[in-house]
């Protein structure tokens, strides 16, 4: 193998898939070893960066994180807990009540209809005759009246 | 006196040591608190994603199969973590920035004491500014395959079994965050 290795190849190489031509072209050719190496350091930092920065900002392990943890999830969770568990007695509390108000609206009704019925029957009741007659009725209690005073007349 | 890694050996033979979360915790702590910080940037959230990590691990250690190493495991839920707390800060895009928040030009600084010539230093800065930069520029999953690979050592197995993915995928995912490192690093020079 004479060429270089193209970028992927290189980016293959890191991965560890490489052929042992490649192998032998690294080892002969100094510019694909350089570039290797190249990465191979850049790599190398950024492994020491993040060692460096997660040593330097770590909080130091926990000596005792049974206990740590549940102090720490204790305020999370709890309140969480309790807000879930309020809101399940309010909905349980609201729900009579909301049925309740709605069967006491409905009695009321059926009972405002009721009086409006009676109050309809009595009319309809307190009448002498149907009120399709009523004409009827005052045409007799007319003729009646002046029968009398025509007979008081004579 | 033992050292760690006979006690990671230790762990890893018998998963019913899991049961023991303080040695759970001393062991694998700085790892997870490590790849939660590269990935979110946040030491806060990447103290809460490690405790929520161990927590997760104790509450479900009865469904270790044992199928995979114990920091794979613990991985695989700081993945899951880690990826519910961006979508979560993704959504409160509004809010200003975490004032605890890694300095990315402060990490970018750091360089190794060495008796390298001040070029080489700058050069290496330059280089180590393109890395941070080009990470933060990743997709979520290139991003976690690149820290675990070369920011934790582990290997594409490991990786699949700590990100569900399969070993090709991540081969995938690891292959383009290179191509974008290497793109950032040679547009740095």
């Amino acid at each position: 193998m004479s060429q270089h290795l193209s970028s992927q190849e290189i980016s293959q190489w890191m991965i560890g898939e490489r052929t042992p031509q490649q192998e032998q072209h690294v080892r002969q050719c100094s510019e694909c070893g350089a570039e290797l190496a190249r990465l191979q350091a850049a790599l190398a930092l950024f492994r020491g960066s993040v060692r460096h920065c997660s040593g330097r900002q770590s909080r130091s392990e926990p000596s005792d994180i049974a206990s740590i943890l549940s102090v720490r999830r204790g305020p999370r969770i709890q309140p969480m807990r309790w807000a879930l568990a309020a809101a399940a007695l309010l909905v349980l509390a609201a729900v009579p009540i909301y049925r309740n108000a709605q069967d006491r609206q409905r009695q009321a009704e059926i009972a405002r209809a009721d009086t409006l019925l009676l109050e309809q029957v009595d009319a309809e009741v307190s009448r002498a005759v149907p009120r399709p007659m009523e004409p009827l009725v005052k045409l007799v209690s007319w003729d009646f009246s002046s029968t009398i005073q025509n007979e008081e007349i004579r | 006196m033992a050292t760690p890694g006979t006690m990671i050996a230790a762990v890893e033979r018998s998963a019913s040591e899991i049961d023991d979360l303080d040695t759970l915790v001393h062991l694998y702590w700085t790892r997870v608190f490590r790849f939660a910080l590269a990935s979110l940037r946040d030491p806060d959230a990447a103290g809460s994603v490690a405790q929520d990590c161990f927590l997760r691990a104790y509450r479900s250690r009865e469904q270790f199969r044992g199928d995979c190493s114990i920091q794979s495991w613990l991985m695989r839920i700081a993945v899951n973590l880690i990826r519910d707390y961006a979508r979560n800060r993704r959504l409160q895009f509004w809010k200003r920035a975490s004032a605890s928040a890694v300095d990315l030009e402060a990490v970018s600084q750091w360089i190794p004491d060495d008796d390298a010539s001040p070029e080489s230093r700058a050069m290496a800065r330059e280089q180590l500014a393109a890395v941070w930069k080009a990470a933060g520029g990743l997709s979520e999953r290139q991003r976690t395959v690149f820290l675990l690979r070369f920011v934790e050592d582990m290997d594409l197995l490991e990786i699949a079994a700590a990100t569900g993915m399969k070993e090709g995928t991540v081969k995938l995912h690891l292959f383009r965050a290179l191509q974008a490192v290497r793109e950032r690093i040679g547009r740095s020079q």
